[in-house]
C-alpha cells in the first residue's frame, strides 16, 4: 500500500479558530486520518515529528522568532497551505499595521522596559506569504469547514482546489437573501471573494471581507454605488481595514 | 381555447391549501414573507401564503433547476459506477405570477428541445403550478409593457382576485382534478368573468416602469448598436457581481462541479448555477477567457436576452419581472432601462441572421449525465505534453462520430473534458483521443494506465459532412492540436475507399516546436499517398532541435501549394488550429481564391455540457457545442466574437 | 533518578495557544520552575482603538476561536453598558443560550479530546477511535450538539454572526427551538454514560491540594454564567462592577507575554471549579448527581477536578437550556428586531462567566460612538499566576517520581486550567508591580 502523506498542522498568532473548525469536523475527521497521517497537531495531540509532506500553517507573523520558526517549518513541508484569514492574508492582525509597532506597544504595553525580550520583538504583521512561498490557500475568518474539505481532497486528488474567483453576492442571491444594501447595512459582499456561502448576509449581517478583495476598493463601481447608497469613502476604508488592511492588489489570483 | 372558471371563496381557498398541506402526497410551496420581501417557500400553513405579494427574490426557476443539484453519485473504489439520482417529490407551487409561469415556458424551449434534460423534465412533469394574477405591482417591474402580465398558458390553476372570493381559471386536466379533489367550487358568473378583466385592467395601470420599444424590435434595436459607446459606459461601473443573472427567471446557465467526500471513496457530480457576467465562465483549461472584459460580458447578457434567444426560439428572453434592476447595486442591469436609452438612437440597421442550427426531431432518451464506461487500450506519449489515448467502449459498440466530432471525457473526481477524435469513423468501438495537460481531468489522464477506466459521452457537435465534399479538391491547414480532429477527416478521406471521390489533397501542418509535431507516421504516410501534397513548419527551432524543413508560421507554407493543383472554386478548405491563427490563415485562402462559403473551421471554446445547456461555449448566440464545433466560414464570418 | 535534572516543555500540548513549562532541578533542589506564556502577543486593544461600536464585537470576537461566543457577549454588554441600552427578554434568553452552547462546546472539548487521552494514557484522542471507539462516540455527539446549538443561535460555533448590538440579527424558529430540545433532552443521557466512563478512569487525576482563593460571578437567580456579581471564596460579593480592577489586580512578568494577577492572596483560581466552588447550590438537578459521582463538593481545593467541574457545568447547562427553551417556546420566539443605540460617549463595562472564568470588556466610547480606550480581561490571564503556585508547590511533592511523570503532572496540571493562551496575551492599562 502507498505511504500515507504525513500531515502537521501548526498555528502562530491567531485565535486557533480555523484549526478548531478541523476539529469540529467532528466523525469525518476520522475520514481525514484514513488517507493522511497527522503527525503534529498540537491543539489536540502531544506527539510530534518533523517529518511531513503537507504543513497547514495558521496565523500572521508577527516576530523574527516567528518568522525563523515558519521557515524551519517551509523547509520540511513539500506543500505548505496558509489556513483562514491570518494566515492567508494578515487577517484582524493587520489592523494595527495602520501605526508603527513601537507605538501599539507603547500604547499597549506602556513604559515597561521590554528591551532584548524577544518575546515582545514585534514587527509589522504578515501574512504566511510575506515570508516563505505557499502552495495553496484556505480563506476565511474561520474557514468554511465544506471548503477545507474540498482543498484538502482535491491536493489529495492531484487536482487544483476549486476556490471561486467570483463575489459573495454570487451565493447571497442563491440563498435568496435581502440585500444588505437594501437593509441599509453596508457590505462588502460585491467585492470579497466568495466560497463562505455568504453565511454573514445570510445570517442577517453584512459582509466584513474576511476572504480578500477581489476588487481594488477605489474602482469607479464602488465609488458609483457608496454614492447611490450615500455612504461615504471612510465607511469602506474602515471597513476594509478589519482584513484589508494595506492590501494593495485584489487577490484574483492567489 | 375557452378555459373553464371558477369561483372559490377564500376561507374555502384556505381550507384546500390546509388540505393539501395535510395530505403530505406534496411539497406544497407558496409565497411568504421574508422581512419587507417575499420568497417561494414551503407551507406549514395556508395563513403564511401572502398571494398579494409584488415580487419574489428570487423566481420558482429554483424547484426545476434547483442552485445546486446532484445529477449522479459515483464511487473512486470500484473501477467504472455512477448513478443517476433525483429525489422527486412532487411538488406544488402556489402563486406564480404569469410573468414567472412565461419564463418557465420560455426555460422549457431550451431544456425540452431536442435533447431534453431529463432532471428538468420530471420536475415540470410533477410539479402542479397554481398561478395568481398580480395584484400588486414592484417598483421595478415592467411586464405590463412587455406583454407579460398576463397569461392564458403554462399553470394548472390561475387565481384571480375578485374581491371575497377567487376567480379559479382551470388551465389543465392535472389541476381540475386537484380542484375536484380538494376544494369546494361553484362556476364562475358572468359578472364574475367580467371582474377579471376589470382587476387586470386596472392592475395594468400602475405600472411605472414602461419600455418603449416593442420587444418585437428588440433584436433589430440591438444589432445596429453592437458596437455602441453605451456598453462601455455602463459597464465601467458594473461590479461583475452576477446578481442579475443570479435573480432572473430566464437564465439557465450552469456550471457542473465534482464534489470528493473526504473519505475519498465516493462523491458527487453537481450542477450550480452559472452566468455569463462571471470572468471565469468562458475559462477553458488552458486558461484563456473569450470574454475577457466586462464590456463584452455585460453586453452578452442583454443581446441573449434580446437578440441571441429571439433569433433562436423566437422570443425575448426577459420578462419585465424586474428583479435584476433591483438586484443591481449600480443599478446597469434592467433591461427596460438600457432598451429605453438605445432606443433613443433610433437605429434603422438590418438585424443580420447569424447561424443557428435548425431543430430537428427531439432525442427520445434525452441527455445522459452518465457517461458510458470505456477502457483505456493505449497510451502512446508525443512529447512531454502530448499523448495519444487509445480508447475502446466497453460495451463494444462503435462511437458512431463524424470526422470534426468529439467527445466529453469523464474521470469521477474529476470532472469532464472536451476532446477532438483523432480517429476516422468506422465500425470500431476503439476510438483515438489527443491529451495536452492542461487541466484537471487531462493531468488526471496522464496519470492514468492502459486497463484503468474513463467515461465517455458522445459523439457530440456537429462534424464534417464529408458526402458534400466529394469531388473536390482538398485544403487541410491545421496548426497544434487542430491536427487532432484533422487527421481523423485526411484519414477518412485518404482511406483507399473513399479516396477516389476526392481531388487533390493537400495538407499543410505547423507546430509551434519540432518536438511538438504529433501524428508524424501519419503524415510520414500521406506524403507517400499519389496526388497528396504534405507541408510542414514550426515557428522556431532549437540549436538542440534535429529539423530539417521549413521554418516560420504556417502561412508560409501557402507559396508552396502548387499552382496548377489548385482550382480554387473548386476547393474545399478546412482550417483548424490556435484562435489566433484563423484570421491570417483564411486571408491566404482568399487571396488564393477560395470562396468563403467552401471554407470549414472548428473552433475552441469552453465546451462544459456537450448539448447546448450550460452556455459556457456561447460565441454570440451560438453554441459551438451543438452549431460547431465545425462551421462554414462564409456562414459564420459575420458573427462578433468568433474569430475576434 | 538522578538529583540533576531538566524538565523543558516547549509549546505544551493539547492547550489552546503557546505556553513553556520549565523546571530545572540540581542537586535535588529546584533551581528554575516556570510557566512561560510565549504567544506572540497580538494588541487587540490597540486594535480596537478608533473602531465604531458595532466593530467592536466582530474584532473582539476573533480574540479567541473556543470562546468567541464569550467575547462577543462580554463586548456587547460592554456597549450596551455605555449607551444605557435595554436588552428585551428574549434577547437575554437567547444569550443565555448561546453561553450555555459555549459551555458546552468548550468543556466538551476539552473533557474529551483534551484531557481523556492524559486519562487513558494516550497522547492525543486519535489512539482512542480504535480502542475506546463508544466513548469516542458519545464524546464525539456531545461535540456535535453543543456546536449545532451555536450554530442555531448565534449563526455560527466560532466568530459568532447573530450577536450584535441591541440584541440579534436573526433568531432561531420555533420549528428550530423544537428540534433544539429534543435534540438536548437525548443529550442529557448520553452525559450521564460519559460520566461513568469518566469515573472509571477518575484515579487517574493527581490528588494533590492547594488552599487558593476562588473568583466568579454569583447571582440570587441563577448560577451565574451570563449576569451576576463578582465573588470571591475569600471576600464576599463585590457589586461595584465598574471597579472590577479592585479584585482583579493585574501585573506582567517578563517570562510571559500574557498579563498575571491576584487579589487577596498571591494569586486565585476562575473558571468552572471557582463557579462551583461559589454557587454549586444553584447547579439543577442531574449537575448535581454528576457531582455527587465524583464527590465533588465546595470548596474543592484540587485543580485537576476542574476537569471534572466543567462535567457538572456540561449536565447544568443542557438542563438550564432546556428550561430556557421552554420559557421562549411559552412567549413564543419572535423576529425582534435589536433595540436601536443611542450613541454617546461614555464608558461601558461587560462582565460574563466565560467556559475559563471571569472576562471582563471595558470600553471608552467617544461622542460619535468610536472607542478610544479598551481592556480586556482575561480569565486564563487571572489564572496564570495560580499555575506557578501550584507548580511551586506541587514539585516538591512528587520529585521522587521519574522525570517522565513529573513531566506528565505538570502537563496535566496545566491543562486542567484549560488555557486558553491566545486570549491571553492582549492588554493594556498595565499595572506595575
Amino acid at each position: 500500500m502507498k505511504q500515507k502523506p504525513r500531515v502537521a498542522v501548526f498555528d502562530f498568532a491567531d485565535c486557533e479558530g480555523c484549526e478548531l473548525q478541523i476539529a469540529n469536523l467532528e466523525e469525518e475527521i476520522l475520514d481525514l486520518i484514513s488517507f493522511v497521517d497527522i503527525v503534529s497537531f498540537r491543539e489536540v495531540m502531544k506527539e510530534h515529528s518533523d517529518s511531513y509532506d503537507i504543513a497547514i500553517v495558521e496565523g500572521s507573523i508577527m516576530r523574527p522568532m516567528d518568522e525563523e520558526r515558519l521557515r524551519g517549518i517551509r523547509s520540511h513541508a513539500k506543500i505548505l497551505i496558509a489556513l483562514g484569514a491570518c494566515a492567508t492574508m494578515g487577517g484582524v492582525n493587520k489592523i494595527r499595521n495602520q501605526w508603527m509597532p513601537e507605538e501599539v506597544k507603547k500604547d499597549v504595553y506602556g513604559d515597561a522596559n521590554l528591551k532584548g525580550n524577544e518575546l515582545f520583538d514585534v514587527f509589522q504583521t504578515k501574512a504566511i506569504n510575506e515570508v516563505v512561498p505557499v502552495d495553496y490557500y484556505i480563506f476565511g475568518c474561520p474557514i468554511d469547514r465544506d471548503e477545507f474539505k474540498s482543498v484538502i481532497t482535491a491536493i489529495a486528488l492531484g487536482k487544483k482546489p476549486d476556490i471561486p474567483r467570483y463575489p459573495v453576492c454570487v451565493e447571497c442571491k442563491k440563498n435568496e437573501n435581502i440585500c444588505q444594501f437594501e437593509l441599509g447595512a453596508f457590505c462588502l459582499g460585491p467585492i470579497t471573494r466568495a466560497g463562505c456561502k455568504a453565511i454573514c448576509p445570510t445570517h442577517n449581517s453584512p459582509c466584513e471581507g474576511c476572504r480578500g478583495l477581489i476588487k481594488k476598493q477605489d474602482t469607479e463601481c464602488v465609488k458609483e454605488v457608496l454614492e447611490r447608497y450615500k455612504l461615504s469613502y471612510e465607511d469602506i476604508r474602515r471597513r476594509c481595514t478589519m482584513y484589508n488592511y494595506g492590501r494593495k492588489e485584489c487577490s484574483y489570483d492567489e | 381555447m375557452k378555459q373553464i372558471v371558477k369561483t372559490i371563496t377564500k376561507k374555502d381557498f384556505s381550507s384546500f391549501v390546509n388540505s393539501l398541506i395535510n395530505d403530505r402526497t406534496y411539497d406544497v410551496v407558496g409565497v411568504v414573507a421574508k422581512g419587507k420581501r417575499y420568497v417561494f417557500d414551503t407551507l406549514s400553513s395556508a395563513e403564511e401564503l401572502q398571494l398579494d405579494y409584488d415580487v419574489t427574490i428570487l423566481p420558482p426557476k429554483k424547484y426545476y433547476l434547483p442552485q445546486t443539484e446532484t445529477l449522479l453519485k459515483f464511487s473512486l473504489e470500484k473501477p467504472f459506477e455512477g448513478k443517476e439520482i433525483m429525489n422527486d417529490t412532487p411538488r406544488i407551487i402556489i402563486g406564480v405570477h404569469p410573468y414567472d409561469i412565461i419564463a418557465l415556458e420560455q426555460t422549457d424551449r431550451h431544456y425540452l428541445d431536442q435533447q431534453q434534460d431529463n432532471f428538468y423534465k420530471k420536475r415540470r412533469e410533477s410539479t402542479i403550478i397554481i398561478g395568481v394574477d398580480i395584484k400588486n405591482v414592484s417598483e421595478r417591474s415592467f411586464v405590463a409593457s412587455m406583454k407579460t402580465n398576463v397569461t392564458d398558458s403554462g399553470f394548472d390553476l390561475l387565481l384571480t382576485d375578485i374581491g371575497t372570493n377567487y376567480a379559479v381559471t382551470i388551465g389543465s386536466e392535472k389541476g381540475n382534478k386537484l380542484l375536484e379533489k380538494y376544494a369546494i367550487v361553484e362556476d364562475a358568473s358572468s359578472s364574475d368573468l367580467k371582474k377579471i378583466i376589470t382587476v387586470r385592467n386596472a392592475v395594468a395601470k400602475k405600472y411605472r416602469q414602461k419600455v418603449n420599444i416593442d420587444k418585437k424590435n428588440w433584436s433589430s434595436l440591438l444589432v445596429a448598436n453592437y458596437n455602441h459607446a453605451i456598453w462601455e459606459e455602463h459597464s465601467d461601473v458594473c461590479m461583475e457581481c452576477g446578481s442579475c443573472t443570479m435573480v432572473c427567471p430566464t437564465c439557465f446557465c450552469y456550471d457542473v462541479k465534482d464534489n470528493v467526500s473526504l473519505n475519498l471513496k465516493e462523491g458527487n457530480r453537481v450542477r450550480t448555477w452559472d452566468g455569463c457576467l462571471l470572468k471565469d465562465f468562458t475559462k477553458v483549461g488552458s486558461g484563456e477567457v473569450f470574454r475577457e472584459e466586462v464590456k463584452e460580458r455585460y453586453r452578452h447578457r442583454f443581446f441573449r436576452k434580446g437578440n441571441y434567444l429571439p433569433e433562436r426560439y423566437g422570443f425575448v428572453a426577459c420578462v419585465g419581472c424586474g428583479r435584476c434592476g433591483s438586484a443591481c447595486l449600480p443599478d446597469i442591469a434592467d433591461p427596460c432601462n438600457l432598451i429605453n436609452e438605445l432606443g433613443h438612437f433610433n437605429s434603422e440597421e438590418d438585424t443580420g441572421k447569424y447561424f443557428i442550427k435548425e431543430e430537428t426531431e427531439v432525442l427520445e432518451k434525452g441527455i445522459i449525465h452518465v457517461p458510458r464506461s470505456a477502457t483505456i487500450k493505449k497510451i502512446i506519449p508525443f512529447n512531454e505534453i502530448d499523448t495519444l489515448f487509445e480508447i475502446e467502449l466497453d460495451d463494444k459498440k462503435p462511437l458512431g462520430h463524424k470526422p470534426g466530432q468529439f467527445v466529453e471525457v469523464s474521470i469521477f473526481g474529476y470532472g469532464e473534458a472536451p476532446f477532438g477524435i483523432s480517429t476516422p469513423p468506422g465500425d470500431s468501438p476503439v476510438f483515438e483521443i489527443m491529451v495536452r495537460q492542461v487541466g484537471n481531468v487531462t493531468k488526471k489522464l496522464c496519470l492514468l494506465q492502459p486497463g484503468d477506466k474513463v467515461g465517455i459521452r458522445g459523439p457530440l457537435g456537429n462534424g464534417f459532412d464529408v458526402k458534400t465534399f466529394e469531388g473536390k479538391t482538398m485544403l487541410f491547414t491545421s496548426g497544434g492540436t487542430g491536427m487532432v480532429p484533422m487527421r481523423s477527416l485526411i484519414n477518412h478521406i485518404l482511406d483507399p475507399k473513399q479516396r477516389d471521390k476526392f481531388k487533390e489533397v493537400i495538407i499543410l501542418y505547423g507546430a509551434k516546436r519540432p518536438k511538438e509535431i504529433t501524428f508524424m507516421d501519419d503524415v510520414d504516410r500521406w506524403k507517400k499517398v499519389s496526388n497528396v501534397q504534405c507541408e510542414l513548419t514550426v515557428d522556431r527551432c532549437e540549436p538542440s532541435e534535429c529539423w530539417g524543413g521549413c521554418t516560420g508560421l504556417i502561412t508560409a507554407l501557402f507559396p508552396k501549394i502548387k499552382a496548377d493543383k489548385i482550382d480554387s472554386k473548386n476547393t474545399i478548405a478546412v482550417v483548424i488550429g490556435p484562435p489566433v491563427m484563423y484570421k491570417y490563415v483564411i486571408k491566404c485562402l482568399q487571396t488564393l481564391g477560395v470562396p468563403d462559403n467552401n471554407i470549414y473551421v472548428s473552433l475552441e471554446r469552453r465546451m462544459k455540457c456537450g448539448v447546448g445547456k450550460c452556455g459556457h461555449c456561447q460565441m454570440n448566440g451560438v453554441y459551438v457545442c451543438k452549431e460547431g464545433p465545425v462551421f462554414n466560414y462564409g456562414k459564420l464570418k459575420q458573427l462578433p466574437e468568433a474569430f475576434e | 533518578m538522578s538529583k540533576d535534572f531538566s524538565v523543558h516543555v516547549e509549546h505544551i500540548t493539547r492547550v489552546e495557544g503557546h505556553g513553556n513549562i520549565v523546571l530545572d532541578v540540581k542537586n535535588g533542589k529546584i533551581e528554575k520552575l516556570q510557566w512561560n506564556v510565549v504567544e506572540a502577543p497580538r494588541f487587540f486593544e490597540a486594535m480596537l482603538r478608533g473602531q465604531q461600536y458595532n466593530e467592536l464585537r466582530p474584532i473582539t470576537s476573533r480574540i479567541c476561536g473556543i470562546c468567541s461566543i464569550g467575547h462577543s457577549l462580554a463586548s456587547l454588554k460592554a456597549t450596551e453598558d455605555a449607551f444605557d441600552i435595554k436588552i428585551t427578554k428574549q434577547t437575554a434568553i437567547l444569550r443565555r443560550l448561546a453561553i450555555h452552547a459555549e459551555n458546552m462546546q468548550s468543556h466538551i472539548l476539552h473533557i474529551g479530546y483534551l484531557v481523556a487521552p492524559d486519562l487513558f494514557g494516550v497522547g492525543s484522542v486519535f489512539p482512542l477511535v480504535g480502542k475506546h471507539t463508544d466513548t469516542v462516540m458519545k464524546i464525539v455527539k456531545l461535540h456535535r450538539l453543543a456546536n449545532e446549538m451555536s450554530d442555531l443561535i448565534c449563526g455560527r460555533t466560532i466568530h459568532p454572526i447573530r450577536l450584535i448590538v441591541g440584541g440579534f440579527s436573526l433568531v432561531p424558529t420555533e420549528r428550530q427551538l423544537l428540534h433544539l430540545k429534543n435534540r438536548l433532552a437525548e443529550a442529557q443521557d448520553l452525559t450521564k454514560e460519559l460520566a461513568v466512563v469518566i469515573q472509571s478512569v477518575a484515579d487517574k487525576l493527581p490528588t494533590f491540594t492547594r488552599e487558593t482563593e476562588y473568583i466568579g460571578l454569583t447571582s440570587d437567580s441563577e448560577y451565574a454564567l451570563y449576569d451576576g456579581v463578582i465573588a470571591s471564596t475569600d471576600t464576599g460579593k463585590h457589586p461595584a462592577y465598574r471597579d472590577y480592577k479592585e479584585v482583579i489586580n493585574e501585573y506582567i512578568v517578563p517570562q510571559s507575554t500574557a498579563k498575571y494577577a491576584k487579589h487577596a492572596r498571591e494569586s486565585y483560581m476562575v473558571g468552572a471549579l471557582a463557579r462551583f466552588n461559589l454557587n454549586s447550590t444553584q447547579l439543577h438537578p442531574v449537575a448535581q448527581e454528576v457531582a455527587h459521582m465524583f464527590r465533588l463538593k465546595p470548596l474543592t481545593y484540587n485543580p485537576f477536578m476542574n476537569t471534572i467541574a466543567q462535567l457538572v457545568e456540561f449536565s447544568h447547562s443542557i438542563e438550564d437550556s432546556l428550561l430556557l427553551i421552554n420559557s421562549l417556546l411559552d412567549q413564543g420566539i419572535k423576529q425582534e428586531k435589536p433595540v436601536k443605540p443611542v450613541v454617546k460617549a461614555g464608558r461601558g463595562v461587560g462582565i460574563v462567566e466565560v467556559p475559563r472564568g471571569i472576562l471582563v470588556h471595558d470600553y471608552t466610547l467617544n461622542s460619535k460612538g468610536y472607542c478610544t480606550k479598551a481592556n480586556c480581561i482575561i480569565p486564563t490571564n487571572q489564572n496564570h499566576a495560580n499555575i506557578q503556585l501550584d507548580m511551586e508547590k506541587l514539585v516538591p511533592e512528587i520529585l521522587t517520581k521519574s522525570q517522565k511523570e513529573i513531566e506528565l503532572t505538570l502537563e496535566m496540571l496545566v491543562r486542567a486550567y484549560d488555557p486558553c493562551i491566545s486570549c491571553s496575551t492582549h492588554y493594556l492599562d498595565v499595572i506595575f508591580v
